[in-house]
């Protein structure tokens, strides 16, 4: 294979007519002319295969891999893109203040609520509005405004209204439980003149409104950071309770799916007025919590509901004349096997309530060690316990009533609709409800913002660590579509219109969801190389030994008289 | 005949009036035990489970009988009835009789579904027909979500809606089967636990995965429905109903011992008649006592009591029935009442609550047997034909009644593979005196419903409307194509031969109000099958042939042609040359070596 076919009269060749005289009689050497038609030969094969063959084989078999802009996609997982503020505003309402007192109150306020700030993202805003007007339209129409977000501006937190009250040794405070207004009484005589740079009446509204968004405050830079340590004034016990209700809420969604269910393992009871307690319990914070989430309520009545096999049976407890259940026993409880707590059909986590009604002769069964008589189960409903009073049958012996009126229950109802709040992530304080929705409105977009913006860097990841999954056209899109709003977010953010802000997050993490867990990009990872070698060998093997041989003898043939010509010259 | 006929129509009446006697009661729960010893040492158990809840209460989604999973599919796919059916085993027509409720519950080997649904189009029906068998497939851990468009048929005549709907619905008919479905135990119990009371308690305490699955025929069904009342009151009705023959010897079999063993020689009863019969040969006689059971030995399981759900007045407190002669002795436990009803066959059960109730019927001689009605039609299906490429149906319908003609409709949808031709559709007719006639078809089907196939799909769809005059045998075939399927549509088990749904047979009776349905057995077509390594075959062969071509061709245009001389002194030049030069060097030298020593 080494020697040039065309080179008869190499060294070699007079060395084996030595060998082998007289008959062997070398070739005449090639022409030109053939020596070109073979190299024209093989180059036009070669051409063939490089020019023709080898793009339809890459055309045919490459994935097709829209662009993702991957860099603005690890901008939000990095959170370099946008940092989330809590912008605040607060009217001060000053019916019976002269109007450069009052300025001089709002500063003198602001001043100190800056002072007690320590955490730069969420800070309030005060402002002052003539009178008695806001204050009112804010009062009646504050669902209203939560609902529908203007556009122009800022969502109104709060409504502080200052009225003088004789007799008052110091300024108290009273919050409206179903507004967002905050009545401040002050002894007219605390007025803060303007040449003074304090007064006991701004520290005092300063203070009181510190007290109202502390909680909410540590929850956000929780969640944003993902511990209370930057905050000093946060106490441990309330870092605890924050970080508690994070884990045991359920993760946001747009529609939620309550479903109430009795279970008794006996017979009885076999029915409940469970429409009427609906309508009377949760109904009215369904429709409080309607600008957050939507909500379908289903209820089910199941007789026979054992504990499961190996579930720890209850035990009498003499000293409490009652059976009892361990704490760590209660995660056991729910008897997931058999008892039908399937998810409701369609979009949406599944939230379940079950009214347990204890078998007469285990009757009453709380649990062991507080005699409570309910628990949650984090991120997934509640439990309650209900031991109705049992009447004697005629064949002895004690049994359950065989319908639950509305009267009894009204407890386990109460309990649902409070777990129910905890489940949802709603902050235990402040006591008004109306504020209570806005801090988780808050809640709510900032943790969508985040876990949009990590979906979006997960995506990104996946996308570079494996290049073999295809990516369709229909990720590109959400992924834009997710990228922009997150920009709209985190702008109504700033300027404050948490509703639109939320509404938004939740179109992010929509379609984030959508394009990280497109179907199609998993497809074709699985192909293993060893089919493709045994697909391509039996016709790669014949004809490319020929065509690289033939090749390097050409290249090998051109070298040489390359050689011999540069020795000549 | 006539005695018989009039036995046979109490015995649908019963059914008929415990059907609807209670359909409108006060209490919105009913469970109902029908018990009947069949010839071949068969019994009969017909459990039927009905409840009812209102339309207000469904749309609120306040579940109480109904379950909550299966309403919730209802509501989202828009079903506004829905029928489904698990079914194994064959019902023996010809020993057995009717089949139990007119055969109205009982489906096609495998599973059936056909539903209701309410949309806008048919393109809206199919897609919530999809998401209804995605849906049910998960509940009843059934493979219902392989019934696709090619699975898909919409019946035009052969389904009547059963429940009152409101005239403002767009409602479409879907039915689709799965003839290759294995009814088994893991869909008893989703089964059971839409049940009120979970086999807990009632009659539903009797069933038993392993008795169920093991007896001859069984099928279960799940049938829901608006019922209306005449004052406008809408109620949605669901009804489960679980039918099945079981072999009386093998059911008493311990489950520790369960081979069966011969019958000993001193016991059996030959027939002496025979002219061979000796010691060693012998003809059994039909035997003459019936077999001793009770309910504990048959089901392996007591009844426990009653569900206390059911109400305690009026005639469905007698949920448990038995249809044998009032001669015979039936022991019961104590605390319940035994109640005889007028036919003279049947006697109900009062049950006491929450106590264990068992029926025992000792070992007696045979007087009286309860009168079997005859089925109204008898049919048959078969392939016939031979080879890989072309087939042919053939269904025989026999009508056994002396005077008077039937008239049904014949449903068959067939897979897309099966390619009939319909213009071979002959018919032939042999009368009592077995004379055959061959006459044309459109004699014997009145109307045809046709809808052709379209390659991966739909299946075809073929309802024919038919007549088979009185006391005679129609015979009917027509010729197919197997088609070739593609290398990916083969299952794993591609030479078992591909299912076929059985066809449902509607008969259209002016005497009795409700249709009666019979459904033939489902059928194995055997397609062409490859040798599933041939895809390799034919890449490793093409390649081979196309390397042969291009090296031919390749050579010719590359190599140079020389002399033969001049090709041994280029030889020489070579790899092959040198090594053969070096080879004659070594072996000269070492015969150089062997001369020296000698």
């Amino acid at each position: 294979m080494t020697t040039k076919t065309g080179d008869q009269e190499s060294p070699q060749a007079s060395a084996s007519q030595v060998d082998q005289p007289s008959v062997k009689r070398a070739p005449p050497p090639e022409t030109p002319a053939a020596l070109q038609t073979r190299f024209r030969v093989i180059a036009a094969f070669w051409a063939v295969i490089i020019f023709l063959g080898f793009p339809i084989w890459w055309k045919t078999t490459s994935i097709y891999r829209a662009s993702l802009p991957i860099e603005e996609m690890v901008d939000w997982a990095d959170g370099k893109a946008c940092r989330p503020v809590f912008p605040l505003e607060i009217h001060l309402a000053t019916p019976s203040m002269q109007y450069f007192e009052a300025q001089h109150l709002l500063r003198t306020t602001q001043h100190t609520l800056d002072d007690l700030n320590e955490f730069a993202a969420h800070h309030l805003r005060l402002k002052l509005t003539n009178g008695s007007t806001t204050a009112v339209h804010n009062g009646e129409d504050n669902l209203e405004s939560v609902k529908y977000p203007t556009e122009e501006t800022a969502d109104i937190a709060l409504t502080v209204r200052l009225l003088p009250q004789d007799g008052l040794a110091g300024p108290r405070s009273e919050l409206h439980a179903a507004t967002t207004q905050l009545d401040v009484f002050y002894p007219p005589s605390q007025v803060p003149v303007p040449s003074s740079s304090n007064s006991p009446l701004s520290a005092f509204i300063a203070a009181e409104l510190q007290r109202l968004y502390g909680e909410e405050k540590a929850t956000i830079a929780h969640i944003l950071s993902g511990n209370t340590a930057g905050l000093d004034s946060t106490s441990p016990q309330l870092a605890e309770d924050i970080d508690r209700r994070l884990r045991r809420s359920m993760k946001y969604a747009e529609t939620y799916h309550l479903s109430f269910s009795l279970f008794t393992p006996g017979s009885e009871p076999s029915s409940w007025d469970i429409e009427a307690a609906v309508n009377e319990y949760v109904t009215p914070l369904l429709q409080a919590f309607s600008p957050i989430s939507n909500f379908t309520v289903d209820t089910q009545v199941q007789l026979y509901a054992n504990f499961a096999p190996t579930a720890p049976k209850p035990e009498y407890d003499e000293s409490e004349a009652a059976w009892t259940l361990k704490k760590e026993d209660l995660s056991a409880f729910v008897n997931a096997a058999e008892w039908p707590l399937n998810p409701s059909i369609g979009n949406g986590p599944t939230i379940n309530f079950i009214l347990y009604v204890p078998d007469a002769s285990q009757s009453p069964l709380v649990v062991k060690e507080n005699r409570a008589s309910s628990w949650m189960v984090p991120q997934w409903g509640g439990v309650f316990l209900l031991n109705p009073p049992l009447s004697n049958t005629e064949q002895g012996g004690p049994s359950n009533p065989a319908h639950l009126s509305q009267d009894s229950l009204g407890p386990a109802f109460m309990t649902f609709s409070h777990q129910l709040l905890t489940l949802l992530g709603t902050p235990s304080t402040p006591a008004s409800l109306p504020l209570r929705l806005q801090t988780s409105i808050r809640i709510r977009a900032a943790s969508l913002l985040l876990s949009a913006s990590s979906t979006m860097g997960s995506l990104a990841r996946l996308t570079e660590s494996l290049p073999s999954i295809p990516i369709p056209a229909t990720v590109a899109t959400s992924v834009s579509t997710t990228l922009s709003h997150l920009d709209a977010s985190c702008a109504h953010l700033r300027e404050g219109r948490f509703g639109a802000a939320l509404a938004s997050a939740r179109v992010a993490e929509t379609e984030a969801e959508r394009s990280f867990f497109e179907k199609s990009m998993v497809g074709q990872v699985y192909f293993p190389d060893e089919h493709k070698v045994a697909v391509y060998l039996p016709l790669l093997g014949p004809i490319g030994v020929p065509l690289v041989v033939g090749l390097l003898k050409e290249l090998k043939r051109i070298a040489a008289r390359r050689k011999v010509k540069g020795a000549a010259s | 005949m006539t005695v018989l006929s009039l036995f046979s129509f109490h015995f649908v009446a019963l059914i008929l009036s415990l059907w609807s006697s209670s359909a409108f009661a006060s209490s919105d729960y009913h469970e109902h035990l029908l018990l009947q010893p069949l010839p071949q040492s068969s019994l009969l158990a017909s459990f039927n489970f009905r409840s009812n809840t209102s339309q207000q209460s469904f749309d609120q989604q306040h579940f109480r009988y109904l379950p909550r999973a299966l309403g919730q599919i209802l509501q989202h796919a828009h079903t506004k009835e829905l029928h489904l059916r698990f079914t194994t085993g064959r019902w023996d027509a010809e020993s057995w009789g009717p089949r139990p409720w007119n055969g109205s519950k009982e489906g096609g080997t495998g599973v059936e579904l056909w539903a209701w649904i309410d949309a806008l189009g048919d393109e809206e029906a199919f897609a919530k027909w999809i998401t209804l068998t995605q849906s049910l497939s998960g509940l009843f851990c059934a493979s219902l979500n392989f019934v696709d468009s090619t699975r898909t048929t919409r019946p035009v005549v052969s389904f009547e809606p059963a429940g009152d709907h409101s005239a403002a619905d767009q409602l479409h008919l879907l039915h689709g089967t799965l003839p290759g479905e294995v009814v088994c135990t893991e869909n008893l119990t989703p089964f059971l636990k839409l049940l009120p009371c979970k086999g807990k308690a009632g009659i539903s305490s009797l069933f038993d995965g392993h008795k169920l699955f093991d007896a001859a025929w069984q099928s279960m069904s799940v049938d829901i429905q608006p019922v209306c009342s005449a004052d406008g009151e809408c109620v949605v009705q669901i009804e489960q109903t679980v039918d099945m023959v079981l072999d009386i010897d093998r059911s008493k079999r311990s489950r520790s011992n369960p081979i069966p063993r011969p019958v000993p020689n001193e016991q059996l009863v030959c027939d002496t008649s025979k002219p061979y019969n000796s010691d060693d040969t012998c003809y059994p006689l039909e035997k003459t006592i019936d077999k001793a059971w009770s309910l504990t030995e048959v089901f392996g399981r007591t009844l426990n009591g009653v569900c206390p759900l059911t109400d305690f007045d009026g005639s469905s407190d007698q949920s448990v029935c038995l249809r044998v002669p009032h001669e015979w002795g039936v022991s019961i436990s104590e605390e319940a009442n035994e109640i005889k009803k007028d036919d003279g066959f049947t006697r109900c059960f009062k049950l006491a609550p929450s106590v264990p109730f068992d029926i025992s019927i000792p070992q007696q001689p045979v007087t009286t047997e309860v009168p079997l009605d005859e089925p109204v039609l008898h049919a048959e299906r078969t392939i016939v034909g031979h080879g890989q490429e072309r087939g042919g149906m053939r269904i025989i319908f026999g009508n056994p009644s002396n005077t008077s003609a039937v008239d049904f409709i014949y449903f068959e949808s067939l897979p897309w593979f099966l390619r009939p031709y319909i213009h071979t559709l002959h018919a032939t007719i042999t009368g009592h005196d077995g004379v055959l006639r061959e006459v044309p078809a459109s004699e014997i089907v009145k109307e045809t419903y046709y809808r052709p196939a379209i390659d991966r799909e739909r299946g075809t769809q073929l309802e024919l409307a038919l007549s088979v005059p009185a006391a005679s045998t129609v015979t009917l075939t027509y010729d197919f194509e197997k088609a070739i399927l593609r290398y990916t549509e083969y299952p794993p088990d591609a030479n078992r031969g591909f299912n076929v749904a059985p066809a449902v047979i509607r008969v259209l009776d002016k005497a009795h109000n409700a249709p009666i349905y019979i459904r033939s057995t489902s059928l194995l077509l055997q397609l062409p099958t490859p040798d599933f390594s041939m895809p390799y075959n034919v890449i490793i062969l093409t390649s081979t042939v196309i390397a042969l071509a291009f090296g031919t061709i390749f050579n010719i245009l590359v190599r140079r042609v020389v002399s033969l001389d001049e090709a041994a002194a280029l030889g020489t030049q070579t790899l092959k040359g040198r090594i053969l030069g070096k080879l004659v060097a070594i072996r000269d030298r070492l015969r150089g070596k062997d001369t020296k020593v000698e």
